[in-house]
Parts: structure tokens; C-alpha cells; sequence
């Protein structure tokens, strides 16, 4: 019984271990692709590990299109988007966890129900405004939606509900406005959860698609996941030269991701469980 | 405290703003779209509503329109297979994950890798993986089919067609009809599941380790703990979780967009798809057609949550 079920686990975990290294292999396929010379993509049998590095690929994709203005634009939206979405979704999240207004409860209600609105509902009318505004192709139609989050704002009222009163409540007793309370004392306080949906906006600003595609037109308005969509019949047959602009774009959410994990599944977690 | 009892403008105003300005506008435009003709040419003002009023024509179009039909039931055919594949294995994982194996915060994360990659990454990346003739997926197939051959002649028999087309071709999977939505279904769940598998995981670990501890002290065996504990403790996450895979399968886009395009004749063509061409895609644009699809798509998703919802009572546990 006892071999049976040390069997049992080491057939589990070899099975773990498989689906980890099925995770990995198209990433692996996507490096090795990107280091490859162009015509030996298709050699039989195939090259696991290219023999000689290309790095020319690396060159190409930054020469042929124009992959550094499309680097920093999907830069400035992500920060951007993380800047408005941490300023609003914590100014909105102190209002419903501090204050008691007439209405706060349906009002907090309508904001979550947008959370069951899909996006594709929104964005013809959103795209039709945009355009009346002058606003197409320019950063403002990529970033100023991001202006409301429902689950900003959930996320960031369940933290302020979380902490202790006494704090603010001291720095009333000293005279501080709202205001005041908020910025200096309550907001300091809030430094995990900001890192959870800073990191959460971050990754989502960066890999959003079917917005920037929508609301850019021109070259260099694309953001880089647009301009890869939209451009890979420029590599059709150029495999490397693509795969070296896919590696480029996939460092920086690996990266951010890899450095705030702590953050970003305290973040999921949290939004899926009765709290 | 008293200076907190008043409606707080400021900390609201910015939220407030775009709630109004992006949200509810937009939703409520969106509906009067759909019951009018509009090119996306002309200013979007009150009299252009009137007209171009066409009231419910677009919906009745979409009825006899062959495409939509393509797209609708492509849509409905990729949920159905990949969010329960999807649910199943991401449930397995968990189950596998969630013990103290040597470097399991390693293969946490491993998994979830793909999940941080964007839609357009993944798309890409995957219509590489899957080329037949020298992706990974193929050479696999290849080998397993040659070994297949093998075996057969080794025990003195013939080889039968699928072995040997296995070991000479394999699937040609994007290019081929039969084949692409199969492709594009296997890149979302490689793509998807370790978000499902984080969220069950974090249900397995709220599991209150008290139920589990009084199933042992009664002589429960591995399999009856978690038959009669784990799962009815777990079905509320299940729930909730296959719920959130459905609505985002109904929205997918960017996948099929990067991999097919919707293509070859329709076959991956998907009702997010349809939407963005008609409202985006091609001129004459025509976003009131477009908006009804998205109508219809809200509707049908809205029914099928709330079908989920009644539905829940029968199956899912509450703690007591």
C-alpha cells in the first residue's frame, strides 16, 4: 500500500513536471526561432538550439518597422493607465469605506454592474466619441477611458474598510481636512494594495489589443501588441525577424510579473473570493 | 467625524466623470445604435437618430444573415470545448499544486506564465508552434506517429491509414477547415488555464482544514475525502470560476484574430470577430448592424449567467 502510493506520487508529479515544461516549450520555440538564421526555420530535422546566433533578427524588426515608437507608446499607456486607474480607484475607494452619503449604496451598486457590461458593447459608441472629441490616434483616447474601474474602486474600498479608524480619526482631532487625512495619512497606509492593482494595470495596459486597435490608425500611434497584430504579414515569411519582436514585447509583463507575483495574485485571488 | 457625513464630490468626481463620460453614455448610445443605419461617417447627432431610424431591421437582418449564423455557433462550439478543458485540467493542477513538492512555487509559476503574455504574443507565438510542417506540436506527432508504425510492423502488422498519416503528415491545423478552431482552442487553454488553476487553488487552500482533519478520524481514504469534502466544499470557487472562463470565451477576439483571422472560409470566425469587421473592418462601416450584434451577444450571455445563476443552488455548497 505504502509502495502503491509512492508510486502514485511520483507518476503525479512527473505529470506536473510535464505540463511546467509544456508551458515553457513555446517560449523556448519563440528565443531559439528569434536567434535562428531566416532560412534555417525550415530546415529538417530541425535545429532545437540554433548553431550560430542571428542577432541580426534583433536588428530587423527595430529597423523595418517602427518597433521603438511602438515600445515607448504601449510604455506611456501602461503608466499612464496605471497613474489615472491608482488615483481614481483610491479617491473613489476612500469615498464609499469613509463616508456616508444618500445613495451610496446604489451608487456602488451601479458601479459594479458595469463589471457585468462586456467591453464590446462599449466600444463602438466609445470609438464614435472619441472621434467627435478629435481624440482619435492620440494618446488621450488610449489612456483617459481607463478613468473608471469598478474593481479598482472594490478593491481599493475592501483595503480602506481593512484598516484601522484611529489614525485618521487622530488627524481629525488635529484639525485635517478630508482631504488632508486622505493624502497624508490613509493613503500611505494603502501602499499594498496600490502595488496589487498598479501591478494588475500595469500587465492588462500593456497587453490590451483590441482598444489601441480600434482608436489608432497611424504608424506611430500603434502600441506594440497592435503593430505585431497588424504587421505580421510584414515578417509572413520572415519567422525570426517576428519572433525577435514578440521576445522584445513579452520581457517587460514576464518581468513586471516575475518582480511583483506577491502583488499580482494577492490581486486575482482576491477578486474571485467571497471577501 | 461630522465632516464625513457629507457626499464626498471630490474623492468621486474623477470616477464619477468617467462612469458617466465612458460607461453609462456610451451603453445607452449603444442601444440606440443598434436600431439605426449608420456609416460611422456622419456627426453621431439627434437628428441623424431620426433619420436613420430603421427600428428593428438590423435585428431581423441578423437572422437571416449566413455569416452571423457561422460566427454565432463558432462562438458557442469554442466555450463549450474550451472552458470546461479548461476547468477540468486547471482543477487537476490545483489539486496537483496544491502539496509541497520540491520547487512547486517554481512550477506555480511556470504555469502562470502564459497568463501575464498578451493575447497577440500567444496568438502569434502559437501560429508558429503549430505550423505543420516544422512547429513543435507536428514534430511531436510525428515521432509518436513513426513509433506507432514502428510498433505495428514489429508485431507483423499492417499499419493502419491514421498511424501512418500521424507519422507523415499530422494535422495541418491553421490552414485546414477541419482543423483550425481545434488549433486555436489548444492555444487558449495553454494560455488560459493557469489563471483558472490560481483561482482554484487559492479555493483548496480557504478550505477549513478542520472538515478534513474530523473525514480522516472517520476512516476516510484518499478518494472519499475529496468526493464527499473537498469538492462540495470547492464547488462554490467551481462555480464561479467556470462562470468567469464562459464570459470571457464569449468575448474572445484578439486570439483568433492573430492566428486565423477568422479564417480559412469562416471556419474560426467568431461573433467578436464579425462585430469588429462590420463596425471597423471594411467600408461601408456599418456600426448600427454591429451594435445589434453586440446586443445579441450581451443577451445571450446575460441569459446563459443567469441560467448559472438559478442553476447554482442545485449543485453549489454553502458553508453553513
Amino acid at each position: 500500500m505504502k509502495l502503491l502510493g509512492k508510486l502514485w506520487d511520483t507518476l503525479v508529479y512527473l505529470l506536473l513536471l510535464a505540463g511546467g515544461l509544456t508551458m515553457l516549450v513555446p517560449f523556448f520555440w519563440m528565443v531559439s526561432t528569434s536567434l535562428k538564421a531566416p532560412g534555417a526555420v525550415f530546415d529538417l530535422p530541425v535545429e532545437v538550439w540554433p548553431k550560430e546566433l542571428h542577432l541580426e533578427n534583433y536588428q530587423k524588426v527595430l529597423t523595418s518597422v517602427p518597433f521603438g515608437r511602438w515600445y515607448l507608446n504601449s510604455l506611456v499607456v501602461a503608466l499612464g493607465l496605471t497613474f489615472l486607474n491608482l488615483t481614481s480607484g483610491a479617491m473613489g475607494g476612500y469615498a464609499f469605506a469613509r463616508f456616508r452619503f444618500r445613495g451610496q449604496g446604489a451608487l456602488f451598486l451601479l458601479f459594479l454592474a458595469t463589471l457585468m457590461i462586456p467591453v464590446h458593447v462599449l466600444i463602438i459608441p466609445l470609438f464614435i466619441l472619441m472621434r467627435n472629441l478629435g481624440w482619435v490616434d492620440t494618446y488621450y483616447a488610449l489612456i483617459l477611458p481607463g478613468l473608471f474601474d469598478a474593481f479598482a474602486i472594490f478593491l481599493m474600498r475592501q483595503h480602506f474598510l481593512h484598516l484601522p479608524k484611529e489614525l485618521e480619526e487622530a488627524a481629525i482631532v488635529d484639525g485635517a481636512s478630508p482631504w488632508q487625512v486622505y493624502w497624508k495619512v490613509a493613503l500611505p497606509l494603502a501602499a499594498p494594495a496600490l502595488a496589487t492593482l498598479g501591478t494588475f494595470t500595469f500587465l492588462a495596459g500593456w497587453n490590451s489589443f483590441l482598444w489601441p486597435l480600434i482608436v489608432t490608425n497611424s504608424l506611430e500611434m500603434r502600441t506594440l501588441t497592435v503593430g505585431l497584430a497588424v504587421f505580421q504579414g510584414q515578417f509572413s515569411t520572415e519567422w525570426t525577424v517576428l519572433m525577435a519582436g514578440l521576445t522584445l514585447g513579452t520581457i517587460p509583463p514576464i518581468l513586471v510579473f516575475l518582480l511583483a507575483q506577491r502583488y499580482f495574485i494577492q490581486g486575482l485571488t482576491l477578486g474571485s473570493l467571497k471577501g | 467625524m461630522r465632516a464625513y457625513y457629507r457626499f464626498p464630490l471630490l474623492f468621486l468626481l474623477p470616477s464619477l466623470a468617467g462612469f458617466l463620460a465612458f460607461n453609462l453614455g456610451p451603453i445607452l448610445a449603444s442601444l440606440f445604435l443598434s436600431f439605426i443605419q449608420y456609416d460611422g461617417l456622419r456627426p453621431l447627432t439627434w437628428r441623424t437618430f431620426q433619420e436613420n431610424w430603421v427600428g428593428l431591421e438590423n435585428y431581423r437582418r441578423l437572422l437571416e444573415d449566413p455569416v452571423f449564423h457561422k460566427a454565432f455557433f463558432n462562438t458557442l462550439f469554442y466555450v463549450a470545448v474550451a472552458v470546461p478543458l479548461e476547468i477540468v485540467l486547471a482543477l487537476l493542477l490545483a489539486l496537483g499544486l496544491n502539496r509541497p513538492w520540491p520547487g512547486v512555487r517554481l512550477l506555480r509559476t511556470l504555469y502562470l506564465l502564459p497568463t501575464v503574455t498578451s493575447v497577440v504574443a500567444v496568438g502569434l507565438l502559437w501560429r508558429w508552434v503549430l505550423n505543420p510542417t516544422v512547429g513543435p506540436v507536428n514534430l511531436f506527432l510525428r515521432w509518436v506517429g513513426e513509433r506507432l508504425v514502428g510498433l505495428f510492423t514489429l508485431l507483423g502488422l499492417e499499419a493502419p491509414g491514421w498511424a501512418v498519416w500521424l507519422a507523415q503528415e499530422g494535422p495541418g491545423w491553421l490552414s485546414d477547415p477541419a482543423w483550425a478552431m481545434w488549433g486555436v482552442i489548444l492555444a487558449s487553454v495553454w494560455a488560459g488555464v493557469g489563471l483558472r488553476m490560481l483561482i482554484f487553488l487559492a479555493g483548496l487552500q480557504n478550505i477549513n482544514k478542520e472538515y478534513l482533519e474530523a473525514a480522516s478520524l472517520d476512516g476516510a481514504n484518499t478518494f472519499q475525502r475529496f468526493f464527499y469534502v473537498v469538492l462540495p466544499l470547492l464547488t462554490p470557487t467551481v462555480f464561479l470560476n467556470t462562470l468567469l472562463a464562459m464570459i470571457g470565451g464569449f468575448q474572445v477576439f484578439g486570439l483568433v484574430y492573430t492566428m486565423t483571422g477568422g479564417g480559412p472560409v469562416d471556419a474560426t470566425n467568431v461573433l467578436m470577430l464579425y462585430l469588429y469587421r462590420k463596425a471597423f473592418g471594411t467600408f461601408p462601416f456599418e456600426m448600427g448592424y454591429a451594435s445589434a450584434i453586440a446586443w445579441v451577444l450581451f443577451l445571450v450571455l446575460f441569459a446563459l449567467t443567469y441560467l448559472q445563476w438559478t442553476l447554482r443552488r442545485r449543485w453549489v455548497v454553502e458553508e453553513a
